[in-house]
Parts: C-alpha cells; structure tokens; sequence
C-alpha cells in the first residue's frame, strides 16, 4: 500500500524505504514535475532555500524554524544530494511533499542533480552503501531530469541555483530550453546550475569549469530587462548564510549549516512576504548528539575528510 | 592514545595512495621536473603490494576509499606532499650534491620520500621516526617490496631489529619522550652535519610540551638546519568554528586528540613556536592560488572540482611552515 503520510514520517526518522516505494515515488513525482514549466511562477509569501547537501537533520530544522510545509510556501533551490549522509532521504522527503502538498512546493534543480555529479560526490556511493545495487539512483536521476529550472515569485524575484547565462537575457528565453535531459556541459541550462556572481566586468571564465562569472552590470541590466527586483540564488557556501550583492540585485542563500558536518557556517532562509520584503531565518547545525548523549547524526563517517 | 595517533598515518598513506591512483602525484612539473623523482608511483604501489603481506587489515584500510575518494581531499594531499617535496628539493639541491646532509622525517609514518630523496642525493642520510608500532610495519613491508629492499641496500634484520642500511634508518621512539628521543637519535646522526627535520602532521597530536620542548631541544643540538612543517590550525577569527569543529569530530569519532589545534590556532601563531628562528608561513589556499595555470588545468582534467569555497575553508585551515638556523 502506498501511504505518503507513512513514508514521510519514515523519511524524517532517517528509516530505509524498500526499492520498489522509491520507484513508485519516483514515477508518480516525474508525472507531476512534467507538467510544471521551466520557470515556475509563485505567489508570496514564500520562504527560499539554498543548498541541502543531504542534511536531512538540518532540513527538519529549516522547516521548523520556517513555519512548517504545513502552513507555509517553499522554494528549494536545488543541490538536494551528495555530500551529506542523508542524500536519498533527504530528496524523497521533498519529493513527498511534493506530491502531498503540490503548491506549496517548488523543486528547482542544481548542478549536484546530475549522474556525472552524483557519481563523484557521494549520492551513488550513498546509494550503494544503502541498497547494494544502483537501482535507486538510477530511479532519482530520472526524476533529476524533470525538476524546473528557475522560479518567479510576485514577477519579481527570479530564483534559480547558479546564476546568470550569457545565452539567456530574458527568463522568457529559459521557457524555451529543452530541459528534461541530463545536464549539459554548456549552453543556457548548464549555466543556470553552474554560475556564480563575481567582482568582474563582463562575462568571464568559471574557476569551476563549467558555467561563468558574472558581474554587478550583468544583474543590473539583467533585472532591468526583466522587470524584476531580485535575483535568489544558492550554489556558493556563505559563512554567514546568506550574502546579498550589488545593490541588493542578488542574494546568495545557503542552507546547510556546518557544510561537510566541518565548515562550521551557519545557514539561513530567506522568506518573500507579500509587501516583498525580505526577512532572513538563520539557523545552526543539529548537534551530532542530544542532551543525554544519545547519537542523532552518525559520527563514524565513510570518509575520513580531515587530513591527518 | 599513543595507538590512535598512530593510526593516523594509515588515513595519510590512503590519502596519498588516493591522490596518485587518480593521477594528482606525481606532479610532472614539481615532483618530476623539479625535484627529478622516477618511479613514484611504483614504488607506492610497490610498498602497497609489500604491505599487503605484512597486514591484510592495514592494507585494506589503506585501500578502502580508493574508488570514492573526494577532489577537496586529493587537491589537499597533492598540495601538503608537493609543497613539502619542493621545498626539501630547494633546500638539498642548495646544499649541493657532495655535501654530507641529514634528513630527519619525525613522525615519518610510512612516508617513502626518502626513495627517490637518497637516490638523488648520494650524501644524504635519513632517519625515519615513529612509535614502534609504525616502524615495526614500515620496517616489514620495505623487506616485503623487493624493489625497495635492493634499492635502499636493506639488511636483512636480526629477531625484533628493524631493517636499516647506511643511509637510512628507522627508529622506534615516543618523540614526547626528550630524553629517549635525543638518545636514540644521537646514535645515527651527527649534530654537525646540515640537518633537515620534516614533522608532517605530527606536531598537531604532541601537547604543547612536549612539542615545544622537542623543537627547543633539536634546533640547539643541531648546529645548522631547517625545518619544514605542515598542520592544521583551528584559526582565530571570531567567527571561525573550524577548529572546535573539527577537534569533536575527531574526538567523537575515533577518540583522536589535536592539543594545540586551538593554542596555535592562526599562521602567526603556529609561526612562533620556532622563534626565534627566521621562519616563513603560509597557509595551503595560498600555495593553492600560486600554482601555475597549466598545473591547475591539468589538476582539473583528473577529477571535477565543483566548488572553491569548501576547499578554500579547509585549506585556510592547514599551514606549510619552514625555518631556518645555523649557517645553511
Ligand atoms: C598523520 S601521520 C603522518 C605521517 C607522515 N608524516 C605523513 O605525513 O604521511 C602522524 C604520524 O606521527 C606519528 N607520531 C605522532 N606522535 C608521535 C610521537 N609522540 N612519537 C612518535 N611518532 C609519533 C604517528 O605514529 C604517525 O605515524
């Protein structure tokens, strides 16, 4: 029987969910996503997330301290998978939701949502380590391919995971991208997952290989052209959790406090209230343990990441 | 303790191991070019195949992670091993080639620098050091690796001796133990030849006593000499948690302990603990942002790196200091 309440609360437990549940949420999440446009358009008052890297103990915490799918609008902005130690489960709760609670729901996908990626990052390993077998992963990266690609709030914030594209000057242009596809490794789509805002003049190479810097003038005329006010963007770890630029053109927001369960930042979320005024929620990591000593994030971790 | 911190230098060789399977080391402009190493590779995966027989257990260990390994850690082996490598190569190739040198690698683990090292410099001894836990498992697996065996010229060792030749020696020794220390090491080396100490990750698990005793200790009984060194920092700017961080992390997952992490917690700091010598410190982001493009596109071509903040925050974190005394 499948029973969305139960696997939910299965999800925020950490539990294993069987492989044929995985491939039932899967498909029934492909037929919703297919359907939704590449830029989604979304009402405020809206709360926006950054990066969630597989913590999901953090991401029961970002919906706590936010007011609750329940009660609230999300946008996720993408890089559910790979780094932490809850990729899977962390991506199936969201997915959950949003077959449970459609419009309150918006899953735009980041550079980590690819098969290239996953593989050297940490969600097929993940998925190996859980499953023996590849069969889940390859499921989550069927979904990957149908996630939007940017959202609208109000006409007047554009969210995406990366950045701006030399290819795109107007979002109307991202309608017209063939999305449902593996991530390209250049083009418009590829930059909208891969780029970051920079202290540059113009268009400029990517320390990353993939995707472009780009500058204060870039957004400026990229805002005016499209009438809006904002550009919500996750991608790039903020200390602080959140960082806003140029003007206050554009704001970077991460969500995955103590990155790698080492970096020691804080994360934030950013809500849109009607007025559009923006407010941020900062949060803190889950401590790896609770008050009476008892484990809630595994220690014991399947890579050693200091160097010693 | 003493168990634990030896275990470390397994997560170090995996690290290395990782690094040249996915082909970040050897690096052909600094390792080859530079400092004129051959058969890097082979003999790691010599004394990989050697260790093998020594301890299925250590060796899987060591392998684990081979397949899965992140790009943040092989950029920061590669940059921690070649930057300790150029700077030893600086300094031999200084002193010249006919001069009488001696290397001490404290804390050696199962360092195998001094292959290609002796092989290039015919008046270079070196002295490996470790707890005898660490030495007992180096000293079988180099009698294991025939290829090594020959080339260090390896006596084969009596009962419970550890293997030695004329220039290279292994000592067993607890170098928070001063007075074993210097009696151990004099017995191998001459306090008036140039001496060059290594201590690569190894002060960071000493307390701040010992530690600074060891240093105050060799940089007097040495006459002239440099020291290079690599450790983490906890840093010290208000907001930076990387180092409480990372001592419960590692305390909560293994019972490992860095004592001074957060005593020499900035570059300045951890600088100090060699005054009043001249010393120069830099952290790894630094030496990260000096390396060639040409070397930067080769690094990338091997495994994709998506992002710089996460290697910028952990390798602000670590640091690459020399100093210097004596007339070398
Ligand atoms: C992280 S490993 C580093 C090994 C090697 N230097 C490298 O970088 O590959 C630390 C090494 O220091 C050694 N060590 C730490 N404290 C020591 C002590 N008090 N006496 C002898 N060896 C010590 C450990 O046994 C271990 O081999």
């Amino acid at each position: 029987m499948f029973d969305l309440d139960r696997i939910i609360s299965l999800l925020r437990q950490g539990r294993h969910i069987a492989e044929e549940t995985v491939y039932t949420l899967c498909l029934l999440s492909q037929e919703l996503l297919m359907n939704e446009s590449n830029v989604t358009h979304v009402n405020t008052p809206v709360t926006i997330c950054g990066d969630i890297h597989g913590q999901l103990h953090d991401l029961l915490t970002l919906f706590e301290k936010s007011g609750g799918i329940e009660k609230s609008r999300y946008i996720f902005l993408g890089d559910f998978v790979d780094r932490g130690f809850y990729s899977l489960e962390s991506f199936l709760l969201l997915l959950c939701y949003k077959l449970r609670y459609p419009d309150r729901i918006t899953l735009i996908r980041g550079n980590h949502e690819t098969r290239q990626i996953t593989k050297v990052y940490g969600f097929y390993d993940e998925i190996m380590r859980k499953y023996g077998n590849s069969n889940v992963w390859r499921y989550c990266c069927e979904v990957f391919d149908y996630l939007s690609l940017g959202a609208i709030v109000n006409q007047s914030v554009f969210c995406v995971h990366g950045g701006l594209s030399p290819d795109v000057m107007t979002i109307d242009e991202i309608r017209s991208v063939d999305r449902k596809q593996e991530v390209p490794h250049e083009g418009a789509m590829c930059d909208l997952l891969w780029s970051d805002p920079d202290d540059v003049d113009t268009w400029s190479l990517s320390p990353r290989g993939a995707g472009f810097l780009f500058g204060g003038q870039q957004v400026q005329e990229f805002l005016s052209r499209n009438g809006v006010d904002l550009i919500a963007r996750a991608h790039q770890l903020v200390m602080e959790g959140y960082k806003e630029m140029f003007d206050n053109g554009l704001v970077t927001v991460w969500s995955a406090p103590n990155y790698c369960y080492r970096c020691g930042n804080v994360a934030a979320v950013l809500r849109i209230d009607d007025d559009l005024s923006r407010s941020y929620t900062i949060f803190e990591a889950v401590q790896p343990q609770n008050d009476v000593g008892n484990t809630i994030l595994p220690t014991r971790k399947p890579q050693m990441d200091y160097f010693l | 303790m003493e168990r634990v911190v030896q275990q470390t230098d397994y997560d170090a060789l995996s690290c290395r191991i990782s690094a040249i399977y996915k082909g970040y080391l050897p690096s052909p402009c600094y390792q080859l070019a530079k400092c004129g190493y051959m058969g890097y590779k082979e003999i790691h995966m010599d004394y990989i195949n050697g260790l093998k027989h020594v301890s299925r257990r250590i060796h899987g260990k060591v392998t684990r992670t081979l397949q899965s390994s992140y790009p943040v850690m092989n950029y920061g082996t590669y940059l921690r091993t070649v930057s300790i490598d150029l700077e030893l190569n600086g300094i031999l190739s200084k002193i010249g080639k006919d001069q009488r040198v001696q290397i001490l690698d404290l804390g050696g683990g199962s360092d195998l620098r001094m292959v290609p090292l002796l092989r290039n410099y015919p008046n270079l001894k070196f002295v490996d050091v470790d707890y005898s836990e660490s030495t007992k498992v180096k000293s079988k697996a180099l009698w294991e690796t025939q290829g090594l065996r020959e080339f260090l010229k390896l006596q084969e060792p009596q009962g419970d001796q550890l293997v030695r030749s004329d220039r290279y020696e292994l000592i067993s020794c607890d170098l928070n133990d001063l007075n074993q220390t210097s009696v151990k090491l004099d017995k191998v080396t001459d306090a008036d030849v140039p001496t060059i100490i290594i201590t690569e990750c190894v002060l960071c698990y000493m307390t701040q006593d010992a530690s600074q005793k060891l240093i105050e200790y060799l940089i007097n009984h040495y006459k002239s000499g440099h020291w290079v060194s690599y450790d983490p920092i906890g840093g010290s700017s208000e907001n930076d948690r990387f180092g409480t961080i990372m001592q419960a992390n590692l305390r909560d997952s293994r019972n490992l302990e860095m004592p001074t992490l957060m005593i020499f917690n900035s570059k300045e700091k951890y600088a100090n603990r060699f005054a009043p010598l001249q010393t120069s410190i830099q952290d790894m982001w630094e030496l990260f942002n000096k390396i060639p493009q040409d070397e930067i596109k080769r690094l990338k071509s091997l495994q994709f790196l998506d992002e710089l903040e996460e290697l910028k925050v952990m390798q602000t974190h670590y640091v690459f200091c020399k100093s210097q005394w004596g007339n070398v």
